[in-house]
């Protein structure tokens, strides 16, 4: 009893991290999407002094746990001289890892637009950024939403590793007040429930989206 | 200079609109142009015909820079292409697909208005006015706000020859554009190119169909492994052909 106690009287102290981890998610997968759409495309240039640059950044990020990354950036970055708070640190973090991941996606979805819209395109004057905006990229953004949701997901859970640097999100938040109540099974379920539960809302609204689409 | 040119070029008082000389296009070691030569006069309809992996795609092809080639120069209205922004060389230019190439997430009007829009900066509503006249002379104005899954074969090659009119090019290409078509839909987009061309569209057609070849065409120009093997007016050609690949050719397809 006194677990679930403790829970009530603690959820909206929860509530409030996983608001945090919300922004942070937003934040990281608007840096995310921005950096994987252009390392996307970049990947797919035949100048190889843009393709090689790109396919050695998504291969790097992919190739390395996420916690080490977040670690260089936050403990290591500051003997160079670079100094980034907590919350910040964990947006770079997040941000360049789902970069690499959305580059992926992002570079199979253009390939998975038959060539002859590319050539209509062209041949019509349009300039090679005038067909990836207006012809390449919405075609492309279509299909790729699914894996697109898969990833926002990912990176509302991976968010959680944000707590090893001392962001206040949801994991932070709920180890702090077990450290307070020692009511270790609850809390934890609860902050397990609260991840599903913003996991869930995502999935869904990437369907509805999905859906409007489709029948666009 | 560039007035010299002209009188040089100038044939029986009609102008030169494309001039292809010894053009040389290679894929890797596979050669498929071998130096072709062709004249194309203003106001002229060009059928080109051949065995297919003869080139004539590539010809094509070539002539808007969606390829390019490794030897030959290219000329429109007397300037070499290569010395031409691409954008602008290809807004001269209109082309017309196989696979129509439509853009799947526009609607049919919106699939006409882009490129005016974007590439030529003419106001929107100039832009639209304009749409709904040459979808009106395909037979589509009432499709204009359709999307391209909704229409038949036919409907879509024939929006896909008014989206390329809509830049006002100079000539347009057409790439084999009724061999993706059911039989029964071929003629419409026939006679859409036919009475294009009877308006004095400056064309270069390449199909397999014979039929429009001799009604429309001023000229037949045969072409066969990376060169033009033969040409002159359909009746010559293809009543009275002089090579023997031509013959040949026409035996099989006749």
């Amino acid at each position: 009893m006194d677990a679930l106690m403790e829970l009530f009287k603690n959820f909206p102290f929860l509530l409030l991290g996983a608001w945090e981890t919300l922004k942070l998610t937003a934040f990281s997968v608007g840096i995310g999407v921005i950096l994987g759409t252009f390392i996307g495309m970049g990947r797919l240039s035949k100048i190889k002094l843009i393709s090689y640059p790109c396919t050695i950044y998504v291969e790097f990020l992919r190739g390395t746990p996420l916690l080490v990354q977040i670690s260089l950036i936050y403990f290591g970055l500051p003997q160079l001289g670079i100094q980034l708070a907590p919350y910040p640190a964990a947006i770079v973090a997040l941000g360049l890892n789902s970069g690499a991941y959305i580059a992926e996606i992002v570079r199979a979805g253009i390939q998975s637009i038959p060539k002859g819209q590319y050539e209509a395109s062209r041949s019509l004057g349009l300039t090679h950024w005038q067909t990836m905006r207006y012809i390449i990229l919405p075609q492309a953004f279509r299909n790729i939403l699914p894996a697109l949701g898969n990833e926002f997901i990912t990176l509302t859970k991976d968010s959680s590793l944000a707590s090893v640097i001392g962001v206040s999100e949801l994991m932070r938040s709920g180890q702090f007040v077990i450290s307070r109540t020692f009511q270790t099974f609850s809390i934890y379920f609860g902050i397990a429930f609260i991840y599903f539960l913003m996991t869930f809302v995502i999935s869904r609204i990437v369907r509805y989206i999905e859906r409007r689409m489709a029948t666009a | 200079m560039m007035d010299l040119l002209h009188n040089e070029d100038n044939q029986n008082g009609k102008e030169i609109t494309i001039k292809i000389e010894n053009l040389v296009k290679r894929f890797g070691n596979l050669e498929v142009l071998k130096g072709i030569n062709l004249e194309v006069k203003k106001n002229e309809a060009i059928v080109v015909i051949g065995p297919s992996g003869g080139g004539k795609s590539t010809l094509l092809r070539c002539i808007n820079r969606l390829e390019e080639y490794q030897d030959g120069h290219i000329y429109l209205e007397s300037i070499d292409v290569e010395k031409l922004d691409v954008n602008t060389l290809r807004a001269r230019i209109g082309m017309v697909f196989q696979l129509f190439n439509l853009f799947p997430h526009m609607t049919v009007l919106k699939n006409l208005t882009l490129a005016p829009i974007k590439v030529k900066k003419i106001p929107e509503n100039e832009a639209i006015e304009k749409a709904k006249n040459l979808l009106t002379q395909v037979g589509l104005v009432d499709k204009m706000d359709a999307y391209p899954e909704q229409l038949s074969g036919g409907q879509k090659q024939r929006v896909a020859i008014a989206r390329a009119l809509m830049m006002d090019p100079e000539v347009m290409l057409f790439d084999e554009p009724t061999s993706a078509l059911d039989p029964e839909l071929v003629g419409e987009v026939l006679d859409t190119m036919k009475k294009l061309a009877e308006s004095g569209m400056t064309m270069i057609v390449v199909t397999h169909e014979m039929g429009f070849a001799r009604d429309v065409a001023d000229r037949i120009v045969f072409i066969n492994n990376g060169i033009v093997e033969e040409e002159g007016k359909p009746e010559e050609v293809l009543k009275n052909p002089q090579k023997p690949r031509t013959k040949e050719f026409l035996r099989r397809i006749l």
